[in-house]
């Protein structure tokens, strides 16, 4: 009986600014220790100056996994010593008087399986350390602070998964969903990290940290549980304990510090009130909450007779998502989304090739209707949508440029399809025994004719010169 | 020159040309040179001062725009924080710590053209009733050098008082401005929890101290909130006070006001000669017209404990930060681990400053919290409790400031106990987040005595006035140093 | 009562040596057993009152840089960095 939790901390990465100042949320631009104020620094004399946004983006994080949230939440001090700390105090949530976190108790269900959500706290990260110096003599431990008070949620499950992959799956679906609800985008570099715990058979839970990607958050699960299960069956018992993840050795090993020396003497934080939570929040967020991955889903396939699994991916990618938004109407959904998660997927597929793309909603919209207007074949917009991608002119520049237009004329297509059946004499006796076969003709003219002719009233003129049907 | 004259005359005198700030800053600055190697009341000058005095001269002579406060001298708490300047909080921690910012009630001073003519001495980070725990060494009662001056804010009582500046900023957590402000017989306030920013506010204890004035008189108290009273965004704490005009009115007077004795202060352990005060003062208040009744506040008896397990707590929290790598004094940390560095580097903190530490680790730890930390934070709710049912049957409470009278050094110094229970009267205050103010009323064989009135949340100003009641019915004599 | 050990114990969790024990610990023994007196309080029961704001005031979300020299001031510096020492 193998249970699995875990612990995600996701970064508002959406915010503005710090959790309790007004440096920037997204530090990853600065140089080193550029990013600071007296309040992420700790200096003597400063206080927290809670953000308004990151208790609302929380909330919504809490209602979309559909926890409990109280009429009044509180902060606390976690009080430990790391150079990485800058008050040698994290502030953070705690239920010491009753739940005061910003979620608890709630669930989500993935593949039929229902994961229940512990709690949803809000508080800072730390800064980040960097080891300069090889011998145990000479290290030394260098502090940069831009990180340090940046808005974290973190997200603690029961241990309600059976399996590795059930917690992969749980992990893709979470950032989808965080995603799609605007509080942070997971593709910058540490913006969600999770922590796992593992216990086989009913044994001690082990705690595994220090895993730095998803991936690897999989491969430790797995290798824990071998271990944990052969540590059964040769009658040694498991002690409870934390372990890190070597990403080298790729085995979790011991970690030395051990978790029941700290004492982190928990008490609420005076400096920030507890923050009154009324109707009236919830109601003005609930209006503004994005609609849900799966509200999409069920709304692409029912109203526009999307496929499932075009309606699959076209959900789940805000990026893709967002696009159709913009540019469908009832006419041309289909042929867009059709659009987005065939030709356009492969041109940008990494964030760094969305960030420079010039597509707009509008070109989507253009590139659509001209498909379905059979004013441009399926093959040349192919090149259309790459022109637009990289270098953002219009269709009707890109269609004279590149001389794309459908050749839909009867006699320029006749006299190409003559030239062909001149050419492919094989082909065409095969055609006459089997006339499934005409579709290799078809393909000879649309070569010819570099993809411009119109595919069906190519094949019905040549099944009329043929004389077939 | 009168050195002693009240922040009010000062300006009227300005105002008047009878004075210029140059004059009376450098006289100032004469009076700490002549007396301050007695009394010890600051640990640092600003060197500047009559400079800056100069050009609020001339911003006067030209008619420009000159601040309220006209180039008065005020003097600062060392635990506040004013920019480029040392910071101390009165330990070795922060020998050389130079804060890069101004507290917010210094901004506004400045705004107003105050000189900030020094840092005054204090118990180190505030944790004391004597300023006997500074690192630097204490300060002097000017009314005898022998005694105490009282603290945490020993300093700024014992400058105040000696004429070495027009006021002083210091801090109270559990009496630390009205305690000095009665041993020295000055007017210390201290407001309703939320009333003053906290910002720049070197913090021994967050959720119950606040920043208040020590003057020498009553209005000065009131013109000086003026000026630093109100919200603030860089603390969330604060709470608007509309704009509140505490000057006004002051002189309204106590007609039909009632007022309630507290039995737990006024009866058991208090010396004979501040009993009698005490009742003098209540003959007084009844002569202006208002009327007493006795008052009974039970957990005052548990309101020590109460206070001490729970500053020890936040101290051992706020005082965390001190971890001598980004500010404090020279120790390098070559060659040494971290856990070890710290361990060491934090030795420079002084013996009272370090019990509390040990205590704030022990009473919040994972065994104990229920027994001694939870239990304390009740005793404060149910206090609370308590006084506020007191306050819907009177305006205000009344009782001795300190039991005792100012003590020699070395005293009580010894004996722990004895020494928490110097605040008795004080801690409710703090715990209750009432605004509190203590009136210097007599002399009593050379030494100060000083009566405490305690008020409603947000109702700093009634309290005032009737501070401005008592205090203009005792003449008392000028300070002898 | 507190034992020795214990004060020891916490002093560690504290980060701070005590060396001179005798002095320390007999005073905070005192004070510890002088907060026994919280049991005789009878406040079991009792309800925290707490302090209160609304969403409405809390700090906008907005990015301000802080403009003043803060890492140049800050001692123990390497290059753009803070100098801690290694950790075990």
């Amino acid at each position: 009986m193998t249970k699995i939790g875990l612990e995600i901390h996701c970064q508002l990465t959406n915010l503005q600014s710090k959790l309790f100042c007004s440096c920037k949320a997204n530090y990853r631009e600065f140089s080193p220790n550029a990013n600071i104020c007296p309040i992420c620094v700790g200096l003597p004399g400063s206080l927290p100056m809670l953000n308004q946004k990151a208790v609302k983006k929380a909330t919504m994080i809490s209602m979309a996994l559909n926890c409990k949230i109280p009429e009044k939440i509180a902060f606390f001090r976690k009080n430990y010593f790391y150079p990485d700390l800058p008050k040698n105090f994290q502030i953070t949530q705690f239920d010491a008087y009753g739940p005061t976190s910003i979620g608890h108790d709630g669930k989500i269900t993935i593949e039929g399986k229902e994961i229940r959500i512990r709690r949803i706290q809000i508080e800072e990260d730390p800064g980040r350390l960097i080891y300069e110096g090889t011998s145990e003599k000479t290290q030394i431990t260098l502090v940069d602070y831009n990180r340090a008070g940046t808005p974290l949620v973190e997200i603690v499950t029961e241990p309600d998964f059976d399996n590795p992959k059930q917690v992969r799956v749980f992990l893709n679906i979470l950032v989808d969903l965080l995603e799609n609800l605007g509080v942070s985008d997971p593709t910058l570099e540490g913006a969600l990290r999770a922590d796992g715990n593992v216990s086989v058979e009913g044994g001690n839970k082990i705690e595994i940290k220090n895993v730095t990607s998803f991936h690897d958050l999989e491969k430790a699960i797995h290798f824990e549980i071998t271990r944990q299960q052969s540590l059964i069956e040769r009658n040694i018992p498991i002690i409870s304990e934390t372990r890190q993840w070597d990403d080298r050795r790729k085995i979790t090993i011991s970690a030395r510090k051990k978790e029941e020396e700290q004492d982190y003497r928990y008490f609420l934080e005076g400096d920030i009130p507890w923050v009154k939570l009324n109707a009236d929040h919830f109601k003005k967020l609930r209006e503004k909450m994005p609609e849900s991955i799966a509200s999409k889903r069920e709304r692409y396939v029912e109203k526009y007779g999307i496929t499932n699994q075009v309606a699959d991916v076209l959900s789940s990618d805000k990026y893709y998502a967002d696009l159709f938004e913009q540019s469908y109407d009832e006419k041309n959904a289909k042929e867009i989304a059709n659009i987005i998660t065939t030709d356009l997927m492969g041109l940008v597929d990494t964030r760094e090739k969305r960030e420079i793309s010039k597509l707009t909603h509008q070109h989507l919209t253009e590139l659509a209707n001209s498909i379905i207007g059979n004013k441009i074949t399926r093959n040349s917009a192919k090149t259309a949508l790459q022109e637009m991608v990289s270098t953002g002119k219009s269709l009707i520049e890109i269609i004279s440029e590149r001389d794309l237009d459908n050749v839909s004329d009867e006699s320029t297509i006749s006299s190409i399809i003559d030239e062909v059946l001149n050419e492919e004499a094989n082909a065409v006796q095969e055609v006459k025994e089997k006339p499934e076969t005409v579709n290799f003709l078809v393909g000879k003219v649309m070569k010819k004719s570099k993809g411009k002719a119109d595919p069906s009233m190519t094949l019905n003129i040549l099944k009329k010169k043929l004389g077939i049907t | 020159m009168n050195l002693g004259i009240s922040a009010i005359k000062y300006i009227e005198e300005i105002k008047n040309g009878n004075l210029t700030a140059e004059e009376f800053v450098s006289k100032t600055i004469e009076r700490i040179q002549k007396v301050d190697s007695k009394l010890h009341a600051y640990l640092s000058i600003n060197e500047q001062a009559v400079e800056q005095a100069r050009s609020i001269d001339k911003k006067i002579k030209t008619k420009e725009n000159v601040g309220a406060c006209m180039g008065m001298p005020i003097s600062i708490k060392d635990n506040i924080c004013v920019k480029e300047t040392k910071t101390t909080c009165a330990s070795k921690m922060l020998e050389d710590f130079i804060a890069p910012y101004d507290a917010t009630v210094v901004s506004k001073l400045k705004i107003e053209d105050t000189i900030i003519i020094g840092k005054t001495n204090l118990d180190e980070f505030a944790m004391g009733f004597t300023t006997e725990f500074s690192a630097y060494g204490p300060s002097k009662n000017p009314w005898n050098t022998e005694y105490v001056p009282g603290g945490s804010s020993g300093g700024s009582a014992a400058a105040v008082s000696a004429l070495e500046c027009i006021a002083s900023l210091g801090s109270d957590t559990g009496g630390s401005i009205r305690n000095p402000a009665s041993f020295c017989s000055a007017v210390g306030f201290k407001p309703t929890y939320g009333l003053i920013s906290r910002y720049g506010l070197i913090s021994y204890s967050n959720s119950i101290e606040q920043i208040g004035p020590i003057t020498r008189t009553v209005e000065d108290t009131a013109f000086l909130l003026n000026i630093i009273a109100g919200m603030d965004p860089h603390d969330n704490t604060t709470i608007d006070n509309q704009n509140e005009n505490y000057l006004d009115n002051i002189d309204s007077g106590v007609e039909g006001k009632k007022i309630g004795i507290i039995k737990e202060m006024t009866q058991e352990g208090v010396d004979k000669q501040v009993s009698a005060a005490t009742n003098k003062a209540i003959s007084n208040f009844e002569g202006l017209g208002a009327t007493f009744e006795e008052i009974s506040l039970d957990m005052v008896e548990y309101s020590v404990a109460a206070y001490y397990t729970i500053t020890a707590t936040e101290a051992g929290s706020n005082l965390a930060r001190y971890d001598n790598l980004r500010y404090g004094y020279d120790f390098d940390s070559e060659g040494y681990e971290f856990n070890s560095y710290l361990s060491k580097a934090r030795k420079k903190f002084g013996p009272e400053v370090t019990r509390r530490m040990i205590l704030g680790g022990f009473v919040p730890s994972a065994g104990h919290a229920g027994k001694y930390f939870l239990k304390a934070m009740k005793v404060k709710s149910k206090l609370t409790a308590q006084v506020n049912e007191a306050l819907k049957k009177v305006d205000m409470l009344i009782a001795p400031t300190v039991p005792i009278l100012p003590f020699r050094f070395g005293e009580k110094i010894d004996d722990p106990v004895a020494l928490f229970l110097v605040d008795i009267n004080t801690v409710t205050a703090n715990l209750t987040e009432k605004p509190a103010i203590s009136i210097p009323f007599e002399i009593s064989g050379g030494l100060p005595i000083g009566i405490q009135l305690l008020g409603k949340s947000m109702q700093d100003k009634m309290l005032l006035q009737a501070a401005y009641a008592l205090q203009n019915t005792v003449k008392l004599p000028e300070v002898p140093i | 009562m507190i034992s020795k050990e214990e004060i020891e114990h916490v002093a560690k969790l504290m980060r701070i040596e005590i060396d001179d024990h005798v002095v320390h610990i007999d005073r905070i023994q005192k004070m510890i057993a002088y907060f026994d007196i919280l049991d005789k309080a009878n406040v079991e029961s009792e309800e925290l009152i707490v302090r209160e704001q609304t969403i409405d005031a809390l700090r906008e979300d907005k990015y301000i840089p802080y403009n003043g020299k803060l890492i140049e001031n800050l001692k123990n510096y390497k290059g753009s960095y803070v100098r801690a020492p290694k950790l075990i």
